[in-house]
């Protein structure tokens, strides 16, 4: 199988970097004698024909926590496309510093970006699979362009109205780093309330992700509902590309639209808000 | 939705040292314009959040508007140049979410223009008249 074949030649890299000392740990995935399949930190002399690919899980915040934790330890990490652009994120907000992280690479199969309409479903160092082409059809996506306004309101209310407030598509984000949280504020939303009153909770997260959100798709996997997240924030991440230019992973020199002046990223200006 | 005698509930912010002070111009100068607006007064645009604008629509006003000092006016040197950058999209979100983005307003009024701030006013409450009542509660907004 040639997954089989990704996941012994990203065990074999894995395996490289830590007998070789390039990283003292290296964070992956480790499935149990049970089957069951955990974040692990790898060490010098596991065995690693335990490491495992899937499920897709956000390494990069594990990453971020163990690294807070030890901020001395040369520390590897199993990415993806997607976890290596949360890392350029992450860093360029000074949680982690870049240069630092050993990357073990892994490129994603064709049916995985396609399960994940992923654009670039590759890291830029690839130690284990080949790269295929980043998915940019999205049936979904493309019938709520096509909506009217009216049916885009009746749209999200339908799903923003099945929220259960479980938190869960912020705690799996990786860009969700704040130690104090809007959505945790009184003022903004009001605890105990269900479903939590429409929009706030949700065009408040949304505009959160606004130069962030790297489309990793870890929001509406954790969702319990099913709410289709990742296309509100596609079309916000689109706005953004249009605006100024930035997309969010892609480049780490690039600066956060949102932080600079106008002499940075300048906008067009135009009638009403611009 | 278009009732004949709605008449929108607005809230404007207003920067501290453009803005309100072009709103206290056209005050003194005694311009007749709509009263139905009130205003938030912050010491830069820069401070007004999409929180706060999307707390407004929530509480039930009609329209947002944000005044601003112009590009290069402002007394913090870039704070209405963040305001520039996040309103546009403020809008964008709005609209993707089913909610006229024409009830969120950015624009610019110094502290010489009293007469532009009527104006803006005037032209935005009838812009928002012309949308109606924001709905409220689940089928909130558009």
């Amino acid at each position: 199988m040639a997954d089989d074949k990704r996941v012994d030649e990203l065990g074999k890299a894995v395996k490289e970097a830590l007998d070789k000392g390039e990283a003292d740990r290296v964070v992956g995935l480790k499935v149990d004698s049970d089957g069951s399949v955990r974040p692990y930190l790898w060490v010098k002399g596991d065995d690693v024909s335990a490491l495992v690919i899937s499920p897709k899980y956000p390494l990069s915040t594990v990453y971020r926590l163990v690294h807070e934790k030890h901020p001395d330890m040369k520390l590897g990490i199993v990415a993806r496309g997607c976890d290596e652009r949360a890392l350029v994120e992450l860093s360029k907000r000074g949680n982690i510093k870049l240069d630092e992280i050993v990357l073990i690479g892994i490129a994603c199969n064709s049916d995985e970006a396609q399960e994940c309409v992923c654009h670039v479903p590759y890291p830029t160092k690839i130690s284990a699979g080949d790269k295929v082409e980043g998915v940019d059809t999205d049936e979904l996506l493309e019938k709520i362009k096509g909506m009217s306004l009216e049916e885009r309101g009746e749209f999200w209310s339908y799903y923003f109205g099945k929220c259960m407030k479980c938190y869960g598509c912020r705690n799996s984000c990786p860009l969700c780093t704040c130690k104090d949280c809007k959505l945790e504020q009184e003022l903004f939303v009001t605890p105990g309330e269900l479903p939590p009153e429409y929009p706030m909770f949700h065009l408040l997260r949304a505009f959160h992700t606004v130069g962030r959100c790297i489309g990793c798709g870890e929001c509406e996997a954790a969702c319990p509902m099913g709410i289709p997240l990742t296309k509100l924030y596609k079309l916000l991440r689109d706005d953004v590309k249009e605006m100024f230019g930035y997309e969010a992973g892609m480049d780490p020199e690039a600066e956060i639209p949102l932080l600079t002046d106008l002499t940075v990223n300048p906008i067009e200006s135009g009638e009403g808000g611009a | 939705m278009n009732d004949e005698n709605f008449e929108p509930r607005i809230l404007v912010f207003c920067c501290n040292w453009c803005s309100y002070a072009g709103a206290d111009l056209a005050g003194v100068s005694r311009l007749q314009m709509p009263s139905n607006f009130r205003i938030v007064r912050v010491m830069c645009s820069g401070r007004v959040e999409p929180e706060f604008v999307m707390r407004a629509l929530r509480n039930g006003f009609d329209g947002v508007l944000i005044l601003a000092c112009h590009i290069g006016d402002c007394h913090y040197i870039a704070g209405n140049h963040r305001t520039a950058k996040r309103i546009p999209l403020l809008r964008k979100l709005l609209d993707h979410v089913g909610i006229d983005s024409k009830r969120v307003m950015l624009d610019y009024v110094s502290a010489a223009e009293g007469e532009k701030f009527k104006t803006v006013i005037s032209g935005f409450i009838d812009d928002v008249r012309q949308i109606g009542p924001i709905r409220t509660g689940l089928k909130w907004g558009a």
